[in-house]
């Protein structure tokens, strides 16, 4: 941990700031916010998932209100002055964010002409501009990359672009939204690296906001905690923070890093045996080809009722591809695949779906009506529900994923754990007796990870079988069954305790172990020291 | 002009843009088999007369959601650009006429003040572009030379078809799409959120 | 190599003559100016001519039916000269088949100049020289190439819309009524996506601090050279000489009227 730096000119100060997406005077989504962002110095945002942290990250580059037709009242100010007294495009050009959804960050067709875009609104003269991008991409590891098609990028590798892009302002302020969730482990930690160096090189200020912040805590200087009411619960330096204001974060939900945490691992939590012997799923000798990249290469595999199997590899490995493929969605170039000893062709589309829950990895591609409500009756409307059973139904719904407020509101316009909530929600309707999720964890805070684990396992426990696509470590190793795959192929089935031997594979995969094994390995390294 | 306008309004005219140019093209393949039908007749161009309304749905939508001086001009001009972008071997021929029509359509609303957005000033508006580019056609496809009758039912076939295709359809499939609650942040959605709010006062 | 033409200045002399040639209803003007253009077309650019020729065909049909439509139903003004042909209750008479041909001949000229720019200009450069040559507001430029981006993504979007609604036990629409419900289902969605990632990519560029200033640096730079002058010339200039020969020749015909 860096030690606080002397006398910090803030660079950023709120004051009583309220914000609404609606008028400022019925619902606020934050109310009287007071805090100050330092120069040089790296903070940290916290709070559970929909309390308002993306919305403030664009109230604070002057964005919002206007973009979104919101109101505030209270103020901002940069360096000093009030944010609306710059001009436009003036504040946009020193405080710059990485999204939270890669796709809405570019607005160009090539890895150049984005980065070049951003140069040319700075006025950079044109005979720099060559040479500044060639410099960033170097800097964020992705030489040679300009011609490239920016919709072609793996999702690891847009995130570094949008860095890249971002890197090119004139900055002051560095608001990173959640970047690593769509990180493959070692990406995410490579990408952590990265935004260090560059903050120390730069000497800027970073706000980061993230669930899961064990990783960036050694450079994090100071911790601010938005409550779900709307207010600043917390302002203090990590170590004091995870340690005496504790139950703060415990009531709100949020994940304590590790170290500080003493909640039951996982594995303990769910480590219930129910694998029967019905196959549900059987896969034998699986490929899939797009175009000339063979994506999947002579996979097997086998899914018993009641069993949870974790799929997990790097980013591009295949995962969604082999996932879509189980859901009957793609079709096999060669190889089986059968449920209930059937072949999965052989379905009626209509008692496939019925029996079959599947969650796309972008959680947007599952909306398919304008209400949350909608969204969550959709499939019971189908299958003739009367009317107060859809209600009671989606009313539980609603009450276990924390969407009761937002009944009536557009999917699209949720938060994104939010969104990430509702598109598994929508599956839970009917009880299929195979789910099949991809990363539907991503950008939940701990409680309502804890929540959707537990739902999940309780539907395992009903003797559903469940196979989720994960990056999270800790996930994995609840699992039943992992299967590992490393550039279509599959390179470990088995259970996690024995995958937590393999450290060669671990590497190749780009995973790591998990939280509960990485702090004995420390306590092993430090225990070594000593003695 | 356009200091009054949003970049995300400028970006919706392009998109609305793009979404109708690929439509258009769907639906000439409809107008060729129109037309091959009327072609022993030597009437083929018939064919395309009835499905030029979709190229004009663009200008009267963008304007209708909008609601701004200059949009539905600006929006058949860009839908014109993109045309071209999207790589139309008609395209550069497309971006003339676009000028033109874009001009007819606007006019109505300007004879209105850009206040009025009523079902029937889209309809009339269809009209004028109808009128506006059959006049520029007259010319440049030498439709002049033709036999006063035909030329009449030509003018006829495309002010319903514009009438229907972009008036109404273009006010509905723009209504349908404030319903979802995407048009929030425009004039037209806007709009359907006063009315909301006043009826359930 | 008319690739390397500026576009905006190429987009020029393409349309004068497009326009021009909407004058004319002989048939030797037209047929010579084509005649240039081809010549142009398979001499200063590198298109192969079979592509050319895939490309060009629906404009050939086109061409066609406009002509056959000129001959059967010219007016009086046009349709003078002896009976050529006669045809069910249709007389194709010189003057009308010599209308006929001459705007089946315009509209191949203005298709062959639309080819031959569409074929030789990269998309993103036409939008920086309307830009950087026309004084086009970039607010305009670069919300209209934010929008042609989403071109690719449709497809796929339209791709994941219809997997969305399998996994969500929708079944195929049969009949006619189901087609529409479904066609409700799809366009709208779409659309909405559309105008979301709309809303989407204009805060993205505005928080790249993008401002519609007309005070910015161009990375492409796009300039107008002498050769650029020298294609128009070219262009325009073949064009006058070809009215002024025909004149001379006296074949030349504006509007119903012989000069
Ligand atoms: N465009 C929008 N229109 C209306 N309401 C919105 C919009 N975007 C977000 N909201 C609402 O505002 C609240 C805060 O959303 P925000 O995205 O800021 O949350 P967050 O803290 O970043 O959550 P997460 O951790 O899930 O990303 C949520 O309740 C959400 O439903
Ligand atoms: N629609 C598509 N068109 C072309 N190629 C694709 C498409 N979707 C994925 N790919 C490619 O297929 C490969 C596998 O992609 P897939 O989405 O299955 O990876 P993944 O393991 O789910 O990765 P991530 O962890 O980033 O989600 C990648 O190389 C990707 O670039
Ligand atoms: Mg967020
Ligand atoms: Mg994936």
């Amino acid at each position: 941990m860096k030690v606080l730096k002397k006398r910090q000119k803030p660079i950023i100060e709120v004051r009583n700031f309220s914000f609404s997406y609606g008028e400022i005077d019925e619902q606020r989504l934050f109310n009287g916010l007071d805090f100050k962002l330092n120069q040089n110095e790296v903070t940290l945002l916290m709070g559970a998932s929909g309390s308002g942290k993306s919305s403030l990250a664009l109230c604070l580059n002057g964005l919002y209100p206007e973009a979104v037709e919101g109101t505030c009242s209270g103020d901002i100010l940069f360096f000093g002055q009030h944010i609306q007294e710059y001009g436009k495009g003036e504040l946009t050009q020193q405080i710059g964010i990485v999204f939270q959804d890669p796709e809405s960050q570019f607005c160009m067709i090539t890895v150049e002409d984005e980065l070049a875009f951003t140069l040319e609104n700075r006025k950079v003269p044109a005979s720099d501009i060559r040479g500044r991008i060639e410099s960033v991409l170097r800097a964020v590891g992705m030489e040679g990359f300009n011609q490239h098609k920016i919709h072609e990028l793996s999702g690891g590798q847009k995130q570094k672009i949008a860095l890249a892009s971002v890197l090119l302002l004139d900055l002051e302020l560095l608001i990173l939204d959640e970047p690593t969730a769509y990180l493959d482990p070692i990406s995410s930690f490579e990408f952590i690296e990265l935004v260090e160096r560059i903050q120390a090189e730069q000497q800027i200020s970073v706000l980061i906001i993230e669930h899961q912040a064990e990783d960036w805590l050694r450079l994090i200087e100071r911790v601010l905690v938005i409550g779900r009411d709307g207010t600043l619960l917390a302002d203090n330096t990590p170590d004091r923070l995870f340690s005496e204001q504790k139950q703060i974060l415990e009531r709100e939900g949020v994940f304590l890093p590790g170290e500080y945490s003493n909640s039951p691992v996982y594995r303990e939590r769910w480590n219930w045996d129910m694998k029967s012997d019905e196959k549900v799923l059987s896969v034998r000798d699986l490929s899939f080809s797009r175009g000339k990249q063979n994506v999947l290469k002579n996979v097997n595999m086998d899914v018993y009722s009641g069993e949870f199997v974790a799929v997990a590899g790097e980013n591009g490995a295949g995962k969604s591809t082999l996932l879509q493929l189980l859901a009957g969605l793609l079709e096999p170039d060669g190889g089986d695949i059968s449920m209930f000893e059937r072949p999965l062709r052989k379905w009626q589309e209509n008692d496939l779906r019925k029996r079959m829950g599947f969650v796309f990895q972008n959680p947007e591609h599952q909306f398919i009506t304008d209400t949350v409500y909608e969204e969550l009756v959709f499939g019971m409307k189908l299958n003739g529900y009367a009317k107060e059973e859809m209600e009671s139904a989606a009313g539980d719904l609603m009450a276990q994923f924390h969407l009761k407020e937002h009944r009536h509101s557009n999917p699209f316009a949720l938060s994104g754990g939010q969104k990430r909530r509702l598109s598994v929600a929508t599956v839970l309707d009917e009880t299929p007796d195979i789910l099949l999720f991809d990363e539907p964890t991503f950008g939940q805070d701990a409680a309502t990870t804890v929540e959707l684990m537990n739902y999940v396992m309780g539907l395992k426990a009903k003797g559903k079988a469940i196979i989720f696509v994960t990056h999270d470590m800790n996930i994995l190793d609840a699992a039943d069954q992992v299967v590992i795959l490393t550039r279509g192929e599959v390179a470990f089935a088995g259970t996690p305790n024995a995958l937590w031997e393999k450290g060669k594979l671990l590497f190749e995969a780009r995973l790591r172990l998990p939280a509960r094994l990485r702090q004995k390995q420390q306590e092993g390294e430090i225990y070594d020291l000593i003695h | 002009m356009t200091k009054q306008w949003k970049l995300k309004e400028i970006v919706l005219m392009s998109i609305l843009g793009v979404v109708f140019g690929v439509i258009y093209l769907l639906f000439f393949l409809v107008g060729e088999g129109i037309r091959n039908v009327l072609a022993p007749f030597g009437l083929a161009p018939f064919g395309y007369e009835v499905i030029y309304g979709v190229w004009f749905i663009v200008a009267i939508m963008a304007a209708y959601i909008l609601r701004k001086p200059g949009v539905a001009f600006t929006a058949e001009l860009i839908a014109g650009v993109i045309e071209v972008l999207l790589g139309s071997a008609a395209g550069p021929g497309l971006l003339l006429s676009a000028a033109i029509q874009g001009a007819g359509a606007e006019l109505v609303f300007a004879l209105t003040g850009w206040k009025d957005y009523r079902l029937r000033i889209l309809v009339l508006s269809g009209i004028s572009t109808a009128v506006v580019s059959f006049a520029w056609h007259l010319y440049s496809a030498g439709m002049i030379a033709l036999a006063p009758w035909l030329i009449v039912s030509t003018l006829i076939v495309r002010i319903i078809s514009a009438a229907l295709i972009s008036g109404v359809f273009g006010k509905w499939l723009s209504d349908q799409l404030a319903r979802t609650g995407v048009l929030r942040g425009y004039a037209l959605g806007k709009e359907l959120q006063r009315k909301r709010t006043y009826e359930s006062a | 190599m008319i690739s390397s033409i500026n576009p905006s200045i190429k987009m020029v002399a393409v349309f004068i003559p497009g326009i021009l040639l909407g004058l004319t209803y002989d048939v030797f003007t037209p047929l010579l100016y084509f005649i240039f253009i081809l010549t142009v077309t398979f001499t200063m650019t590198d298109i192969p001519i079979f592509r050319w020729l895939k490309l060009f065909s629906p404009f050939l049909i086109l061409a066609l039916g406009f002509a056959w439509m000129t001959m059967l139903y010219a007016n009086q003004t046009f349709s003078g000269g002896d009976e050529i042909f006669s045809l069910w209750v249709f007389e194709v008479t010189a003057g009308s088949f010599q209308t006929g041909v001459s705007v089946g001949l315009r509209s191949l000229c203005f298709g062959a100049l639309s080819l031959m720019f569409i074929l030789t200009t990269d998309s993103t450069k036409l939008m920086l020289s309307f830009m950087q040559q026309f004084r086009l507001p970039p607010k305009i430029t670069y919300g209209i190439l934010a929008g042609y981006r989403f071109l690719p993504v449709f497809q796929h979007e339209l791709q994941i819309l219809k997997q969305a609604h399998r996994i969500r036990g929708v079944v195929r629409a049969r009949g006619i009524k189901g087609r529409l419900n479904q066609f409700r289902r799809y366009a709208i969605p779409l659309l909405a996506n559309g105008i979301r990632k709309a809303e989407r990519v204009s805060i993205a560029m505005e928080s790249k601090g993008f401002t519609g200033d007309t005070d910015r640096t161009h990375y492409h730079r796009m300039t107008v050279e002498k050769r650029d002058w020298l294609f128009f010339a070219l262009m325009i200039g073949v064009l006058l000489g070809v009215f002024a020969l025909s004149y001379y020749l006296g074949y030349l015909r504006i509007f119903g009227r012989q000069f």
